[in-house]
């Protein structure tokens, strides 16, 4: 057998083998199988009960070309920067220096990519029911989804390294690249705004409508997912050839540009192996991945501009900040929460959507805070060094993520009020429960670090951790729900504002009590 | 001065120093030295008050982990560990605010000008090479002109012109009073200028020497070394037998 061959088929096996030593994943393994396999014969199960009147085949059609955008963009924006890999550091280390032709090289990295790819685009399966119900799809036109979904993510990682390779170190390339990704996307916004003059009705009935303007089929990923869907949905089959063929044409004159004599991919590839390595031991030591956004540093806006002794630590954070958004608390996350929230809203039209927000909110919440600024300064040795009182300096380490949730609930929560059409006073309280949880979150990661910092066992510690989350957020998530029940109807926007009170109550308390954290805990450098 | 007594550190069930016991005059350069995984780092780690530790340690006669301490002492860790959005000058910057240092451009220029860093003052830390983020964690430990020294392996990365330059800074803060307690493998770098030496071997301190006491012996450090973990082995191996 051949090395790469060899190499695919050992890989194969040994990871099929492998669970036998992890009977954990064998069985998340066997219950995906099995949900899948329920899933399909429940939609297939004949005297189901039919919906009376399915929704507009245009959503999914719209869903697609959103899923096909978002994909387009980032997957391009990654080309201009790092650029993709089908490769790993092994791969990098062991095959490249091999005496095998590159090509076939190549060739093995895009099989082991289409695998995965396809695993990971298994989740569509998961929602057959509900693209049944609400589209009245049977399992092929599902089938042809999960297909085109695994082709949308396979082909844009294609395009991201064939856009690393050409435009790499090339200013010029790099905005060729830039103007048609944005030329793209600037047809498809004329070709709604076209629809929007010829048909009249709302911006969102503009976009379904664009779902069946043929002219919008061949716009690169965004129309040509979309032809191949609709294609499929109705049974036109020179539209679902035109469309895989635009895939795999591209995807060729793509292939045989890696090839070509003029570009040496193994030196393109290396970079961005490295790179998602270094994300992925990141990743594994439970390190937030540093951008890899290339930052131009300005002369006139260097240095802390304040700060002495502890405080020197909160004005590194602040020009950190600076140095990721240009308005400092207001990023790209405000942006996209505040959109996200105003979207909500918009769409459900109830006053229950103010606590779908905070709700969906304090969640993202907790990940961004455990993953915050004070977890990132506990695994560099500065702060354990810098002669001033750990209080203090813990303090001084957690006030940027305190300060992050105050200033995005000011901005959110003003998108939610004007959307859901709901009392200011409402809002302003959820807004202060939301700030208030980045408090007792950030307390609760203190608070784990004093007591479970040093302890090796990971499981035991998370087990410990989760236990203590739950007691650190009963008495406020308790108090609430006491004070909904209890409230007058005319007083129910007070509901958040035990939760608000508790976790500043709790989070002063485990400051008080674990601000010597620095002197006892232990500096792993993780 | 580096007072050490009866320190024990244990991870787990991993004993990781034994008792040690040593002292670190002002103006000497004390080398650490042994084979990997003899707890060379973790000592290190447990005098600069990054560890928990059974016994004692005084940085000046003041606890390890005291403010007091803290105020005279310089760590240059093993593997370098920079911020990545911030420049290399703004990291002497947020020393110098951490330290609260007065007049302290002088001496980062200094430092920058003698690790060749001058012109890179406005790069991101994670723009820079491994060789170079460990110039800068030099420059972070020394900026503040501590009375005690800490090096963990300084040496590794760092370019021949660095060296020359790490060892000539060494020989300064020795002559100016600095105690230097410095951990290496490379051994045959720091032959022309250390004091002392304590050779460690599974967490425990196999010999001690000083300079004056091997002049004359015909012993030198790396001869030294190799006496003492090669008897180590020698032993063992009998112990088998």
């Amino acid at each position: 057998m051949k090395a790469l061959g060899y190499l695919l088929l050992t890989t194969l096996k040994n990871r099929i083998l492998s669970l036998k030593k992890k009977p954990a994943l064998l069985i998340l393994y066997l219950i995906i199988g099995a949900g899948i396999g329920v899933m399909v014969i429940v939609s297939v199960r004949p005297g189901i009960q039919e919906p009376k009147a399915y929704s507009d085949i245009r959503i999914l059609y719209a869903i697609i070309a959103g899923i096909g955008g978002v994909f387009l963009y980032s997957f391009v924006t990654t080309g201009l920067s790092t650029g993709s890999t089908l490769f790993t550091m092994a791969d990098v280390g062991l095959l490249f220096v091999a005496p095998i032709s590159s090509r076939k090289i190549l060739l093995y990295g895009l099989i082991k990519q289409m695998a995965t790819t396809f695993l990971s685009a298994i989740f569509i399966l998961y929602q057959v029911q509900t693209i049944r119900n609400s589209f009245g799809l049977g399992v092929g036109a599902i089938l042809n989804l999960f297909f085109i979904y695994a082709v949308i993510i396979f082909f844009c990682q294609l395009l991201s390294i064939g856009i690393y390779i050409f435009s790499n170190g090339n200013a010029e390339r790099k905005t060729l690249v830039k103007l048609i990704l944005f030329g793209l996307f600037a047809v498809t916004a004329l070709e709604i705004y076209f629809q929007y003059l010829q048909n009249g009705g709302t911006v969102l009935q503009a976009v379904f409508n664009l779902m069946n303007f043929k002219p919008f089929y061949f716009i690169p990923v965004i129309g040509w997912s979309v032809m191949f869907m609709s294609a499929f949905v109705e049974g036109n089959v020179i539209y679902l050839s035109i469309a895989l063929l635009l895939f795999l044409i591209s995807s060729i004159i793509i292939i045989s540009f890696f090839t070509s004599g003029e570009a040496d991919y193994y030196e393109d590839v290396l970079r961005s192996t490295e790179i998602v390595y270094n994300k992925l031991q990141d990743a594994k030591n439970g390190k937030r991945t540093a951008s890899v956004r290339r930052i131009k540093i300005k002369e006139e806006k260097t240095g802390l501009q304040g700060g002495k002794g502890y405080m020197s630590i909160f004005y590194k954070h602040i020009l950190e900040k600076k140095r990721t958004s240009r308005f400092v608390f207001l990023d790209t996350y405000t942006v996209l929460a505040a959109g996200g929230a105003g979207l909500v809203c918009y769409f459900m039209n109830s006053e229950y959507s103010v606590y779908v927000v905070l709700g969906v909110l304090v969640y993202i919440q907790f990940f961004v805070t455990v993953l915050g600024k004070l977890s990132d300064e506990l695994s560099k040795p500065y702060i354990y060094m810098i002669p001033e009182k750990s209080i203090k300096k813990v303090v001084a380490a957690s006030m940027t993520t305190l300060i992050k949730p105050c200033s995005d609930a000011v901005i959110i929560f003003t998108v939610v009020c004007i959307f859901s059409k709901t009392s200011p006073f409402l809002n302003l309280f959820v807004a202060l429960a939301y700030a208030s949880s980045g408090a007792i979150f950030i307390s609760y990661t203190l608070l784990c670090q004093r007591l479970f910092g040093g302890m090796p066992n990971k499981l035991i510690s998370s087990m410990l951790g989760l236990t203590l989350f739950m007691l650190v957020m009963a008495p406020g998530i308790g108090a609430s729900i006491a004070a909904v029940l209890l409230l007058p109807e005319a007083f129910l926007f007070l509901g958040t504002f035990p939760f608000t009170f508790c976790c500043i109550v709790i989070s002063i308390f485990i400051f008080a009590v674990c601000g010597d954290l620095l002197d006892k805990a232990e500096y792993t450098g993780k | 001065m580096i007072e050490v007594k009866n320190v024990t550190k244990k991870y787990g069930k991993l004993l990781a120093n034994d008792s040690l016991s040593f002292t670190v005059r002002p103006g000497e350069i004390s080398i650490l030295a042994g084979p990997n995984g003899a707890g060379k780092s973790t000592i290190i780690k447990s005098i600069a008050g990054l560890l928990r530790f059974q016994g004692e340690i005084l940085i000046c006669g003041k606890k390890n982990k005291s403010l007091e301490a803290k105020r005279n002492l310089g760590y240059i860790p093993e593997l370098p560990a920079l911020y990545d959005m911030l420049t290399i000058w703004e990291h002497m910057e947020f020393i110098a605010r951490a330290y609260s240092l007065e007049n302290w451009k002088e001496r980062a220029e200094n430092l920058f000008r003698r690790l060749e860093l001058d012109d890179k003052k406005n790069k991101l830390g994670s723009e820079l090479s491994k060789g170079m983020q460990q110039k800068i964690s030099i420059c972070c430990g020394l900026l503040p002109s501590p009375k005690v020294l800490l090096f963990d392996e300084p040496l590794v990365g760092l370019d021949p012109h660095a060296i020359k330059e790490l060892k000539n800074m060494l020989v300064e803060y020795k002559q100016q009073g600095t105690a230097v307690l410095l951990s290496t493998h490379m051994l045959d770098s720091v032959a022309e200028f250390w004091d002392s030496t304590n050779i460690m071997i599974k967490g425990k301190i196999a010999a001690s020497r000083s300079r004056e006491e091997i002049i004359g012996t015909g012993e030198d450090l790396e001869k030294l070394f190799f006496e003492i973990t090669e008897n180590n082995k020698n032993t063992k191996e009998e112990v088998k037998e």
